[in-house]
């Protein structure tokens, strides 16, 4: 079996209620969710009760991953990244952490010659495309995926109106689109 | 909502519903647009394609990011939320004692009347099992006396490119691994003789599950493909 079959196996047994598949599902890929969790959220305790709140998820809803087209690590890092981003979003609406300031829009620009390294295709492809957008496009696509940036923060960040940002994303996205289907 | 207050419509900015997918694995939609957005999807196969692509170019992201163990109090914490017994009132502790004794009594005063239930009888168990996403209806049926568990199926097909396999999980507490009893038939009865081995987990409580699998069942003994439907094994009237 390959690492991904062995997922979907886990997957599968946990839906069914078997616990012991929920512990090697959490031995297997708890630390990378939970190093995608303070990624997003930079502190121990949120990230930690994002973990919790992710395999709870995962242990009741296990049965509905089905062929909806995601490979397992991206459904379970998907669930992570959104369980992350809506702590993420709390905490900044509720005071917690600080709120974005327009140097968070330049920080992590795409990442630069280390991609050319990267093994995996679909890797290789997303970093190619983004580079081929504007700089700070491809930073706000970055920056909304790992750090929940939203229009308005970007929109009040870089003093710029909200249904421009937002027209400019978008064609940026149809760019990117076009760009991996090639 | 724009900046001066006016609602603005996803479909009068550039790339209409293909955007918005990207969009919607950003988490940038707004609350209305995310909402109609999510009953749209589930109408649209190519747009649920195209959501499951940006998931998947956009996890890449987070190919750079480095595992980091949890501390042990995260997977304690989760799994005492899970399977932690429920508290019961102390009273109700006596309840299975004194139900006990009046089921006793009448269970005695039956055998004595007709002589019909000998010792170590095992009663048929059922469990239903329901897929409302295929329309699938069975039901379960497991029958010791003749050692043979059965399937029913009253509503639904089996496909001819796939198999459905029926899994057993005994109810150890423990929450040991699926057991496989057969794949069902196209025949609308799936009756499969049950190995002595197997006859033990054959409880009320223990779990049926219905995956589908690979053609011929799944290639490593344990469950591969989605789960279709779960059920507990019980008497019934």
């Amino acid at each position: 079996m390959t690492p991904q079959e062995e997922i979907e196996a886990l997957i599968a047994r946990v839906a069914m209620g078997d616990r012991r598949a929920f512990r090697l599902l959490y031995n297997r890929t708890g630390p990378k969710l939970f190093g995608v969790a303070l990624r997003v959220l930079k502190q121990d305790a949120l990230a930690e009760e994002v973990l919790q709140e992710v395999f709870l998820r995962i242990w009741n809803r296990a049965g509905q991953y089905r062929a909806n087209g995601y490979s397992p690590m991206t459904w379970l890092i998907t669930v992570t990244r959104n369980a992350a981003i809506d702590r993420l979003r709390r905490a900044r609406s509720g005071g917690e952490v600080a709120p974005v300031e327009e140097a968070d829009l330049l920080a992590d620009p795409a990442p630069g010659p280390e991609a050319q390294t990267i093994a995996n295709e679909e890797a290789r492809r997303l970093h190619m495309c983004l580079r081929e957008l504007p700089p700070d496009r491809a930073a706000m696509v970055r920056g909304a995926y790992l750090d929940g940036l939203t229009y308005a923060e970007i929109a009040a960040a870089s003093d710029t109106k909200l249904n421009t940002v937002r027209t400019w994303l978008r064609r940026s996205l149809m760019q990117l689109r076009e760009c991996l289907s090639r | 909502m724009t900046d001066d207050g006016i609602p603005i419509e996803s479909g009068d900015l550039p790339g209409g519903a293909e955007a918005a997918a990207a969009e919607y694995v950003l988490g940038l939609l707004p609350e209305d647009e995310r909402v109609a957005f999510e009953r749209q999807i589930g109408s649209d196969a190519d747009l649920e394609q195209d959501v499951a692509a940006w998931a998947e170019y956009f996890a890449r992201f987070t190919d750079p990011v480095e595992e980091v163990p949890p501390p042990p109090q995260v997977l304690r914490r989760i799994e005492s939320a899970l399977f932690a017994e429920t508290k019961v009132p102390f009273w109700r502790h006596l309840l299975p004692y004194l139900l006990g004794a009046v089921a006793a009594a009448a269970l005695a005063a039956v055998v004595v009347m007709t002589g019909l239930i000998g010792p170590g009888q095992q009663p048929h168990l059922y469990a239903d099992l329901v897929d409302d996403d295929r329309g699938l209806v069975l039901l379960a049926h497991w029958a010791p006396d003749s050692e043979t568990f059965m399937v029913r199926r009253d509503d639904g097909t089996v496909p001819q490119d796939v198999s459905y396999q029926i899994w057993v999980i005994p109810d150890s507490g423990d929450g040991a691994a699926p057991v496989s009893v057969g794949l069902i038939t196209q025949d609308q009865l799936t009756e499969i003789p049950v190995p002595d081995a197997l006859i033990p987990i054959m409880t009320g409580g223990a779990v049926v599950a219905i995956s589908e699998e690979p053609l011929g069942g799944s290639p490593t003994g344990a469950p591969t493909g989605p789960v279709l439907a779960v059920g507990a094994l019980d008497v019934r009237e």
